[in-house]
């Protein structure tokens, strides 16, 4: 996935203008409150945490917990970056949501005809090589877009040629690695975020489901190879159930 | 004066009926409200949504429903795979007589989960999907498709039931010869597909690394759900025989029931040695000491699934007597829901922070399906040749006397 689009979040720029969260409602229709956690109307939102600001949004994993829990496969990791969301296919079951390690999937709770939303990376947008409509609202720079390897360098630049930042890009490995990164001067885990498992959390279930065919032909045999001897001390019960009173009558 | 005699004759009347159908007319009472409150349910889910009925949120997307409903449904109901493969696989006939009734409770197990689903899923017309959008990484996938073949594996396996009844003869010929031919295959596929999603119920929670607490968080949940599965399916099979034995005038030797109750101890021992050995593996012992609510309804769980039965299925007077028995089978499905529901709700509290209390109507919901897989069990019993019954009650004997003599 050489064209895989990122975003980085240096929490050190931000300003707390929410402009992003703005951008993110008007893009989507949604109505122009602010709201103080992610909700189905709203996608992204910026956080208060003591100094800092801190948005939440969909990660993009490139190996998503969510789009591998959906048994019928609406969420798929789109090659161009974004985590993508087909409401047709939806039955929702919400595995989705408990399958998220940074708690991100909203479910609209309220409705008749509930369906999951999250930030969809404005794959639309992407398509037609425009950025995200979050990145492009940011006044100061906060929020910065390019493919991956771009972003994962620049992220390394900065922690680098700066002391004050924390020596860690948080989506760099977390959930074995995002599409969206932070980098921040105050430790991570003060600033509410999560630490999420290293490894792609797919693996975690597909090592169990890996283990399905080997039980069917295992199982499958020994249960055939039990009911062969069933069968057989049966007959053979039989057959001398049989010589014993041919014999009897002899 | 006029008005004693009458009183009397009422008196009478009503003491009479109170003492030919006590425990009816209260079990009759407590069924209709409880399906008075599941059809409130059944309206609040489906005419005002989530919101109104549940007590769900983003945090904590999964409650009762998946917990009791789904995750307990299922494993409660292992007890029809585990007899139908132990008679017909592995030539225990002795458990022949109560093969029927097991696999009856495990068809009506499964079908409250389809039911359940209903309520369960926010699209629930949707429910169709998963049979032709395919997604193979998903574990969900293979327990709907799992959960959908082995209801139709249970469905034929019980079909004779309802066939025999049929008053063709060669309608009901032909097809309990077909059944009869085909019956191996499907007991085979039954205990391979019970097997699989029994496990990989447990395996939905392998997401949840990290966030799951360690005291039920482990890479083995498929084997222990498995492991917790058979025993207390069993379990369930012997309180329901024992029931139908009282109340319904069923004939079983009750020695069945002990024979059966010795296989689950041993079942449950290596079950709690399974989940001591992967603790300490863990080194999560150390969670096993604090004072928190997960490790006060661990150690709930722990002796209601591992201890008490252990010690109780040890002592002869408890094997041998249906009633201990019953109770003790009762203590082991109370544990089983335990872990299920500290699996699915409890261990999850802590990371979601949130507090999750199911809303009444939830537990309505939940309920009615039982109690409606509990009413056609009964009508099923009575109507149906799944348990051999006693002859013909008393008075009718006292009505026959006179003739005789």
């Amino acid at each position: 996935m050489a064209t895989t689009q990122a975003i980085l979040v240096d929490i050190t720029k931000c300003i707390g203008c929410r402009s992003c969260e703005q951008a993110c409602k008007q893009i989507h229709g949604f109505p122009a409150n602010t709201e103080t956690k992610l909700s189905p109307t709203a996608l992204t939102i910026v956080e208060e945490r003591g100094d800092r600001f801190v948005r939440r949004m969909c990660m993009h994993c490139q190996d998503p917990a969510c789009a591998s829990a959906c048994l019928v496969g609406a969420l798929k990791k789109s090659a161009a970056g974004p985590v993508t969301y087909d409401a047709s296919k939806c039955i929702g079951c919400r595995y989705c949501l408990v399958a998220c390690p940074f708690s991100v999937p909203r479910y609209q709770w309220s409705k008749l005809v509930p369906y999951v939303t999250k930030c969809d990376l404005c794959a639309a947008r992407l398509a037609k090589s425009q950025p995200p409509a979050c990145v492009e609202a940011c006044p100061v720079q906060a929020s910065i877009t390019g493919t991956r390897e771009e972003i994962l360098e620049e992220a390394q630049r900065r922690i680098l040629g700066d002391s004050k930042y924390v020596k860690h890009i948080y989506g760099s490995d977390e959930a074995g690695g995002t599409s969206v990164f932070f980098i921040s001067d105050v430790p991570f885990e003060k600033l509410g975020f999560v630490a999420a498992p290293k490894q792609p959390l797919p693996l975690l279930t597909a090592s169990a489901l890996g283990d399905g065919p080997t039980v069917i032909l295992v199982g499958g045999a020994l249960l055939s190879g039990l009911y062969w001897i069933t069968q057989r001390r049966a007959e053979v019960a039989l057959a001398e159930a049989r010589e014993k009173s041919a014999k009897e009558r002899s | 004066m006029s008005a004693t005699p009458k009183t009397t004759l009422a008196k009478t009347a009503r003491t009479k009926t109170a003492i030919g159908f006590p425990k009816i007319s209260f079990w009759r009472t407590v069924v209709t409200l409880i399906f008075a409150a599941g059809l409130y349910s059944m309206y609040a889910r489906f005419a005002l949504g989530f919101k109104a009925a549940t007590n769900l949120t983003d945090p904590q997307p999964w409650g009762l429903w998946v917990g009791l409903g789904t995750l307990c449904g299922v494993g409660l109901s292992a007890g029809g795979f585990a007899i139908a493969a132990s008679v017909y696989l592995l030539g225990f006939e002795r458990y022949r007589p109560i093969l029927r009734t097991s696999v009856l409770i495990s068809f009506l197990g499964y079908s409250t989960v389809c039911i359940g689903m209903m309520y369960e899923l926010g699209i629930p017309w949707r429910i169709w999907h998963p049979i032709v959008m395919w997604n193979r990484h998903s574990v969900l996938f293979e327990v709907s498709w799992c959960v959908m073949l082995y209801t139709t594996v249970l469905a034929l396996e019980f079909s004779p039931a309802l066939v025999e009844k049929i008053p063709w003869v060669r309608v009901r010929e032909l097809y309990l010869r077909w059944h009869h031919s085909i019956l191996i295959a499907l007991v085979l596929a039954g205990t391979l597909l019970s097997s699989m999603h029994q496990s990989f119920l447990g395996g939905l929670y392998l997401i949840t690394k990290g966030r799951l607490d360690p005291l039920w968080y482990s890479p083995y949940l498929t084997t222990m759900f498995y492991l917790s599965a058979i025993p207390a399916g069993l379990a369930v099979t012997i309180m329901a025989i024992y029931l139908c034995v009282r109340s319904l005038n069923a004939r079983v030797d009750m020695n069945i029931l002990s024979d059966v109750s010795r296989v689950i101890a041993p079942l449950l021992a290596i079950y709690g040695v399974f989940r001591a050995v992967d603790l300490i593996n863990r080194d999560a012992l150390q969670y096993l000491w604090m004072w928190r609510e997960e490790t006060g309804l661990f150690w709930l769980e722990i002796a209601l699934l591992v201890i008490a039965p252990l010690i109780l299925l040890n002592m002869e007077k408890v094997r041998n007597n249906p009633q201990n028995l019953y109770w003790t089978c009762a203590i082991i499905v109370m544990g089983f829901m335990t872990n299920r529901l500290n699996v699915s709700i409890t261990g999850l509290q802590a990371s979601a922070g949130i507090y999750y209390v199911p809303k009444w109507t939830e537990f309505a919901a939940t309920l009615a399906t039982i109690a409606a897989a509990v009413v056609a069990f009964r009508y099923a019993v009575i109507y149906l040749d799944i348990l051999p019954k006693n002859p013909p009650p008393q008075r009718l004997m006292v009505l026959g006397a006179p003739g005789k003599a």
